[in-house]
This record gives C-alpha cells, sequence and structure tokens, in this order.
C-alpha cells in the first residue's frame, strides 16, 4: 500500500502537489485579499459616490474624479509636494549618502560598523518619536535649531520652521530627509562592498584619479544599484504619512499637505468619505504609475529587483 | 595594506572623516538633546542657553512620563498585538516564501507579480475601505483588528526575503526527507526552517520592529484608549499635559529605548534585511 501510494506521488513529482501548494499559499493569500484587495475594491465603490462615512448616499459617478483632477488645488499642491521630496531626497540626500558611504568603505572595519549603526538610529525610532522630536527641535523658543542660529549670529534666520509659509514645506521635507538618511547610505554601502577591488586597482593602475575612479568605474558598476534606491525613493516620497500628519498635519494653509494625509483628513475629518476614497484610488493609481515609469527609466532595474529581492 | 596607505594619502580624505563624524552628530544628537532635557525642569527649556545640562537630574519626569503617559498599559498593548503580528506574518511568510521557491504551480508568476505588487500599495489607500470593511466583522476596536493588517503590510517583503533565502539552499536535504517517507508539515518544521534560520531572524525582528512603530493604523482602527499601544503615550502630551515639556520629553526617551535595544541586539540582520531589495548579494 504504503509503496503503490508513493510510486503514486512521484509520478506526480513531490514538488507538484496541489494541496501542499494550497496549504503553503493559501493562508497568507487570504489574508492578501482580505486586507488589501478588498478594500481597493471597496475604495473603487465608494470612490464614485458622495458618503460621508454614516447615513445615505447616493452615486455620483465620476464627479469626485473630476473635482479632484480639475477644481482641487490642493491636490495638486499634495503631489507639487511629493514631487519637491523626491527632488531633494535623489538630488540631495542621495550623493551626501553616496560620498559617506564611499568614506565609510574605506574606514576599518570596526569603525565603519560602529558610524552605520549610529546612521541607521533614526530609521528605526517610530514616527510619532521622530516627528515629535523635529517639532521640538523647530520650536521657535526653545527649540535647538533657533537656539544653534542665535548661537552662531544667525538670530534673523531664527522662525517658526514649521507654521512659517517660507520654511514649513523646507522643514518637513528635512524631518523626512533626515529620517531617512540611513537607508539610503546602508544601500550605497552594501552596494559599495560588491564592486570588486581589481576593477578600482586596475583603473588606479592605469592612471585614474580618485574622482576618476569613481565616475568612471565605481558609478557605472553600481548603477543598477543605484536605480534601484531611487524607485525605493521614488515610492516611499509618495508614501510619506505619519511624519506630516504628526508634525504640521498638512498646515499652514495646505501648504505642506501630501496626499496621504489630505485623504485622510477628508475622509474623517471633513467627513467626505467619497471623495477621500477617490484620493486613496488616485494615490494607488498615481503610485503604481510613477513606480513603472521610473523603472522603465531606468531600464536596468526590474531584472535585478527580481533577483535581488 | 595597500588600502591603509591610501587612505592616509590626502587632505581630502581627513575632512570627509571629519563628515562623517559630523553626520554621525547630526543623526544622534537630537536624541541627546531630548535625553538632557528630560532630566530637567520644563522651564529650564526655555533658558537662553543654546544646551543646558542637569546640575540637578530630576528623574521624577520619568515617573510623570510612565504614569501620565500610560507607558505600562499601552505597552503591554504593543507587546501582544506586535508579537502576535510578528509570529503570524513570519510563519505565513515562511510558508508562501518555501511554495514560491521551490515547488512547482502554476499561478505561481500571478501570485509572486500580486505579491511585488502589494509592496508598492500605500498603506494609508487602505486606511478609508478597511475602517468600514473590517466593522462588518466587528473588528474595529479590537486587536485582531490591528494585527491582521499588520500581517498583511509586512507579507510581500518578508515572502520576498524567505524565498531569495530559500532559493540560495540546496533542495537535496528536502528531497532526501521525502525519500524517506517524511511528511510535508515535518519536512518544512525540521528541515526546512532550520536551513532558512537567517531570514527567520532577519524577518521576525524587521516585523516587530514595524509592526512595534506603527502609527497610523493603530490610530484609525482603535478607539478605545485601554487598547492603545506604544506610539500613543508620546501623543499623550500633546492635549492635557502639554505644558510638562520635561515628561513628554522623558516619555520619548522611554519609547526610544525598546527599539534601541531591539535595533542594538539585531542591527545586522537589521541592516542585512533592509538592504535585501536593493542591492544583489
Amino acid at each position: 500500500m504504503a509503496s503503490r501510494g508513493r510510486a503514486r506521488r512521484r509520478a506526480r513529482g513531490p514538488f507538484e502537489r496541489r494541496g501542499v501548494v494550497a496549504a503553503l499559499v493559501l493562508p497568507g493569500a487570504a489574508v492578501l485579499v482580505f486586507a488589501l484587495a478588498v478594500p481597493l475594491g471597496f475604495s473603487a465603490y465608494y470612490s464614485l459616490t458622495d458618503w460621508a462615512g454614516f447615513g445615505d448616499y447616493r452615486s455620483v459617478g465620476l464627479d469626485n474624479y473630476r473635482e479632484i483632477l480639475a477644481e482641487d488645488p490642493v491636490f495638486w499642491r499634495s503631489l507639487w509636494n511629493v514631487v519637491l521630496l523626491m527632488m531633494v531626497t535623489i538630488f540631495v540626500q542621495n550623493p551626501v549618502a553616496f560620498a559617506l558611504a564611499a568614506v565609510l568603505s574605506r574606514t576599518s572595519a570596526r569603525a565603519s560598523r560602529a558610524l552605520r549603526t549610529v546612521y541607521f538610529v533614526p530609521a528605526v525610532l517610530s514616527l510619532v518619536l521622530v516627528a515629535k522630536l523635529w517639532v521640538e527641535l523647530f520650536n521657535p523658543n526653545a527649540g535647538l535649531v533657533n537656539k544653534l542660529l542665535i548661537a552662531i549670529g544667525l538670530k534673523a534666520l531664527a522662525m517658526s520652521w514649521l507654521s512659517d509659509p517660507r520654511t514649513a514645506v523646507w522643514a518637513v521635507i528635512w524631518i523626512i530627509v533626515w529620517q531617512g538618511f540611513g537607508w539610503a547610505l546602508l544601500f550605497y554601502y552594501a552596494g559599495l562592498m560588491t564592486v570588486p577591488r581589481e576593477l578600482e586597482e586596475a583603473a588606479r593602475i592605469d592612471g585614474a584619479s580618485w574622482l576618476q575612479v569613481y565616475t568612471r568605474v565605481i558609478i557605472p558598476y553600481l548603477a543598477p544599484v543605484i536605480s534601484a534606491v531611487i524607485v525605493i525613493d521614488v515610492v516611499s516620497s509618495m508614501k510619506q504619512m505619519e511624519l506630516i500628519y504628526l508634525s504640521t498635519a498638512g498646515g499652514p494653509g495646505q501648504l505642506t499637505q501630501f496626499i496621504g494625509v489630505y485623504l485622510y483628513q477628508k475622509a474623517f475629518v471633513a467627513g467626505e468619505y467619497g471623495y477621500g476614497n477617490a484620493l486613496s484610488v488616485l494615490f494607488v493609481v498615481v503610485s503604481l504609475g510613477l513606480t513603472l515609469l521610473v523603472q522603465r527609466f531606468l531600464r536596468a532595474v526590474p531584472r535585478d529587483a527580481r533577483d535581488g529581492g | 595594506m595597500m588600502r591603509d596607505a591610501r587612505r592616509r594619502r590626502g587632505i581630502a580624505f581627513q575632512l570627509l572623516h571629519a563628515g562623517l563624524i559630523l553626520f554621525a552628530l547630526s543623526q544622534l544628537f537630537p536624541l541627546i538633546w531630548v535625553f538632557l532635557y528630560s532630566i530637567q525642569k520644563s522651564g529650564d527649556l526655555f533658558g537662553p542657553e543654546l544646551v543646558a545640562f542637569p546640575g540637578d537630574p530630576q528623574w521624577d519626569n520619568y515617573a510623570r512620563a510612565w504614569t501620565d503617559g500610560r507607558i505600562l498599559r499601552y505597552g503591554l498593548n504593543s507587546v501582544i498585538v506586535v508579537s502576535a503580528a510578528t509570529a503570524a506574518s513570519t510563519a505565513l511568510s515562511f510558508c508562501m516564501g518555501y511554495a514560491l521557491a521551490r515547488l512547482r504551480w502554476r499561478l505561481k508568476a500571478f501570485v509572486l507579480g500580486a505579491i511585488m505588487l502589494g509592496m508598492v500599495i500605500p498603506i494609508h489607500t487602505t486606511l478609508l475601505p478597511n475602517f468600514i470593511w473590517f466593522g462588518w466583522f466587528g473588528l474595529i476596536d479590537t486587536r485582531l483588528g490591528l494585527v491582521i493588517p499588520y500581517v498583511a503590510f509586512t507579507l510581500s517583503f518578508n515572502t520576498l526575503i524567505y524565498m531569495s533565502q530559500l532559493q540560495s539552499l540546496p533542495a537535496s536535504l528536502e528531497e532526501a526527507a521525502l525519500v524517506d517517507g517524511a511528511s510535508w508539515p515535518r519536512i518544512l518544521w525540521s528541515v526546512v526552517l532550520p536551513l532558512a534560520r537567517p531570514a527567520t531572524i532577519t524577518v521576525s525582528v524587521m516585523t516587530f520592529l514595524t509592526c512595534w512603530n506603527e502609527f497610523i493604523m493603530a490610530n484609525t482602527y482603535l478607539a478605545s484608549d485601554d487598547l492603545r499601544t506604544l506610539p500613543f503615550s508620546i501623543i499623550r502630551f500633546q492635549g492635557q499635559y502639554s505644558a510638562d515639556y520635561a515628561a513628554q520629553f522623558a516619555c520619548m526617551v522611554i519609547v526610544a529605548i525598546p527599539a534601541l535595544v531591539l535595533y542594538l541586539a539585531f542591527s545586522r540582520h537589521i541592516m542585512a534585511g533592509a538592504t535585501s531589495g536593493a542591492v544583489k548579494e
């Protein structure tokens, strides 16, 4: 009996049995469907209504979407802020992180490990903590930022960073970039450690300067890593919500609004649940679209993200 | 040796090293600043000096932070919810990761695609619909109602970590166990799981940390104060205790400690896990 059963199993191949696959995949898939896929369907449905979150509602077709795209400057402002954040991340945070990672990759193993541990500290702290920490650091009267400016004789620059319309967006972006620095640095450090030593030595023997070693050899070699980090930056810039919600809540006057905060406030504060859901759907569409666009733009990425992931 | 010789060359590198230290300070100093003022009187924060060092440490700030911040209640809630979510997410992602790495089945490419999609979708887009949808099942304002989305949002990443780890291992041990007539649960538990131990540590530590720090889902799905999680301790100081800066800062320090301890204990695994998406090993 047992041998016959085994023979049958062999014919199907032990790694192809449906029951085993189902038992392994279905529980996880069920959670994903329940908490991710179904809600997206719900969002799509409610986005076509004028529901306030309670009571009766009626279908309004695509009115919410039309209003968002044609008549809602806050939506466009929130997208613009995402673009600003992306730019700062890609063109300021990334080069600095890369340079520091490059230096770090040449310090002694012990020092580099200790420093990396320090750099990543903000990334493991709760976003609530980080947000409230910076609210205090930016506190106009007691905050470290203004005290530091006064101490170095720049009293004129001391201001209410998070509530002044001139600085609020930049202060919020600073908080996000500060918290994310460790990630960028870590990615680049890990990438730099994969560069074969011989590549660099060969370039040095050919008479390349330090700068040339980086611009002509190491950076091209790391192109896939850099691309992957940029895609991650784009996705994570889109996804920022908690740090803004907990520091400025989109203010002053919606200037620091990000789409994640905006849809939340629309639904739960303004009582425009249907409208909030339309924002949600657009949020998903923009996130997916942007990710695909960047991946296509940086051609090396898709293959590499798959291999690495 | 050659690297050392080169390192000494040039003032540029010295400057860059100074940059490294300066940068480390910028990442750490805000926390030190919070600590320094957490053991002083609230009014000291508004003093004229750049940084005031405590002459007479006010440790009772921590006692007030502990009670006014409901640290014990919220902390316990966090431990319960986060442990459950971590255990479930690790177990489910191990199973899915194994099925994707080893087994041959028809919908594999589709499921893998869906999992990758799951990593791009912002959690914030599910907050609104889930508030209604979970309500249908009575999941709003329950611990389970928080555990489920925590599992859902960590599952994709964890599955991919397990998958890539398992793909790098030979299948010969499982094949031998199958020939010996071992059952699948037994093979997974006593053959595969021990081999995948590095992935298990990375996955469980990262999941624990992510859920431990999570705020917006807890803020949306929980209504009762008695169920709230640790990050809410800091939020409590916004309202009724907002003038008590010292206790608020002490509360921040208390909240930071568990995450920092976990991080320092597992920094290697956390950093390896964090980069696994972007860098080919």
